[in-house]
């Protein structure tokens, strides 16, 4: 009876808690916590229980890559790659979208894209202002792409940083086996986007030749602390490519390279702890102790045996079937706590099936971060560029991103069926 | 998290601009306060500037702007504030403050005309010459009228008189 009602109560704090939070009218860290200390409290989980529930290599390689970012970001090295790259393109603005996207794509791979957009719009913007350009058609692809490049490591997106943390997959996993599909994609997409935007950019010959006033070097604000982070960033991605052959998690990696690079810089560490998003920390830990409730509860074991029944075992199936729900879930939520979900959910379906799992792993990041393109609210980088974009006047609302989002979602998540059914299932 | 976004965004494109116009851009964390006093129908606003590198910026925007001072200790800035609330709370129970704020708006409003005035237009050194010969007079006025009126406040000596 006891147990039954901890049943009942692990359900109805954790679906509040989710519904508060995908209806955005609560604070989503505030929920989190809320709900997550209304599992301890009702007994669900104790005390004990529920900080075992939390993913310290998830919190640790997440804090590590945020300080690294944080001291990164001070040197100027974007903004330097950003203007040199508009120069190159001789003020082209095609060129320059591809340029930028590319650049997004990369910096997101081994950044946040949060962070990658809020170093590359702001720059964007004075481009687009020095050419007399709307600066969305060059907005509206660095959010994509983002999203896109952040899929192919296990650093480059909140999905796949836990999915790295909850399983044995190393760095050097997610790149071989997500790498490939997202250099196809990012080029179909790059092609429907120069379809999109044809003939919407027009530049006069005398704002081309503007580009040319700006001085990249200018950017960059400290030399030294710009080569002491590039070599911390390097060892730190080559530690996250051996880790597992060290014996280390990818946390340890990403603190010691943090540390590391905090040691080296001179750099005022409050200044530096202090913009660490302390409120995602937060919300990551009262997710895997909402999670971790159900999980004590066997809710999770569950779900995964109707879901096996769902699919009848069958290997293409769940893939398919975890890549699209993502997908399309992602597209409309958060996808971290869908995520912090899903991952109990195929480790339970683990024990229930005799095929290997490591695809539904690769479904899930491809659906979670693809997927976070479908429309504003898909991901967090794009509600930062569409606040970014209101706030100088340009109005890139839910229907003008849902227009080019949605198709590219679809086109992107329909490409990854294809790679997981060709290589994998 | 997202309005902490938005004001590190138009920061990062504030650097960004002003570097290409050659400045030496310093951001750093602070905490700006903004102050307002309620003295009957007169209201006292400042606002300034607490940050890690000792420096404090105070400036007073109500009732009319006085120029941002720099101060190397924090308890200056409150020193000044409560002088300036002490001086106001003295003057509004001796006199009324209407002229004396009018003048006060008059005079920033005929500073801010000689900057547009030297800024977009080449004046005539000689015309210069002359609007300071009026200014002298104005401060010339203003010492004559304290000569002739009784002191109020002695908690500490005029900066400028």
């Amino acid at each position: 009876m006891l147990l039954h009602n901890h049943i009942l109560t692990a359900i109805i704090i954790f679906i509040l808690t989710y519904v508060t939070i995908v209806s955005e009218k609560i604070n989503r860290t505030i929920i989190a916590m809320f709900g997550a200390i209304l599992m301890i409290m009702f007994q669900v989980l104790s005390q004990e229980h529920a900080i075992g529930k939390i993913d310290f290599n998830t919190i640790g390689l997440l804090i590590g890559m945020m300080i690294i970012v944080n001291i990164l970001r001070m040197t100027g090295i974007f903004e330097y790659l950003a203007i040199k790259t508009a120069k190159l393109a001789k003020g082209d603005p095609w060129k320059i979208i591809v340029s930028l996207s590319i650049i997004t794509a990369i910096c997101s791979a081994l950044l946040d894209n949060v962070t990658t957009v809020l170093l590359i719009a702001p720059v964007t913007f004075v481009i687009t202002e020095t050419l007399e350009l709307n600066p969305l058609p060059f907005l509206i692809p660095e959010i994509l792409f983002a999203n896109i490049g952040g899929t192919a490591t296990l650093i480059g997106d909140p999905p796949n940083i836990m999915i790295g943390g909850a399983t044995d997959l190393t760095f050097l996993d997610f790149v071989i086996n997500l790498g490939p599909v997202i250099v196809v994609i990012f080029i179909v997409i790059l092609v429907f986007l120069k379809l999109f935007y044809i003939n919407k950019l027009v530049v006069s010959e005398e704002n081309k030749k503007k580009i040319f006033s700006f001085d990249e070097n200018k950017a960059i604000r400290d030399k030294v602390l710009l080569k002491k982070s590039l070599i911390v960033l390097t060892i730190t991605i080559f530690g996250f490519s051996i880790h597992h052959l060290l014996g280390l998690e990818s946390a340890t990696v990403a603190i010691f390279g943090a540390s590391a690079l905090l040691l080296i810089s001179g750099c005022d560490p409050e200044e530096i702890l202090v913009d660490v998003e302390w409120t995602t920390i937060f919300f990551f830990t009262g997710l895997f102790v909402l999670v971790g409730a159900l999980e004590e509860v066997g809710v999770i074991d569950s779900l995964a045996n109707q879901m096996i029944q769902l699919t009848h075992g069958d290997l293409v199936l769940t893939a398919i079937g975890i890549l699209w729900l993502s997908a399309i879930a992602s597209a409309f939520l958060d996808n971290i706590p869908f995520v912090a979900t899903m991952i109990p959910l195929i480790k339970s379906v683990a024990v229930l099936v005799t095929f290997n799992i490591t695809p539904l792993w690769w479904a899930l990041a491809l659906g979670a971060c693809l997927g976070g393109n479908g429309s504003l609210v898909g991901a967090s980088a794009n509600v930062i560029v569409g606040g970014m974009a209101q706030k100088k006047g340009y109005n890139l609302d839910f229907k003008t991103f849902f227009k080019i989002g949605f198709p590219v979602m679809i086109i992107s998540t329909s490409i990854a069926t294809v790679y997981l059914l060709v290589f994998y299932v | 998290m997202k309005r902490r976004k938005l004001v590190d965004f138009e920061a990062s494109k504030h650097l960004i601009e002003l570097t290409q116009l050659g400045a030496e851009v310093n951001q750093i964390n602070s905490k700006m306060c903004y102050v307002k006093f309620v003295l009957g129908e007169i209201k006292l606003s400042y606002v300034y500037n607490i940050n890690k590198k000792g420096k404090y910026f105070l400036e007073r925007i109500m009732p009319y702007p006085i120029p941002i001072r720099e101060f190397d200790d924090e308890s200056d800035v409150i020193k000044i504030i409560k002088f300036d609330l002490k001086q106001y709370r003295n003057a509004l129970e001796s006199r009324p403050l209407d002229r004396f704020i009018e003048v006060n708006l008059s005079m920033s409003q005929v500073m801010r005309k000689f900057e547009d005035l030297f800024l977009y237009y080449d004046i005539d050194e000689e015309q210069c010459s002359g609007i300071l010969e009026k200014i002298d007079s104005i401060s010339k006025d203003i010492l004559d009228l304290k000569d002739k009126s009784k002191r109020t406040f002695f908690e500490k000596e005029p900066y400028h008189l």
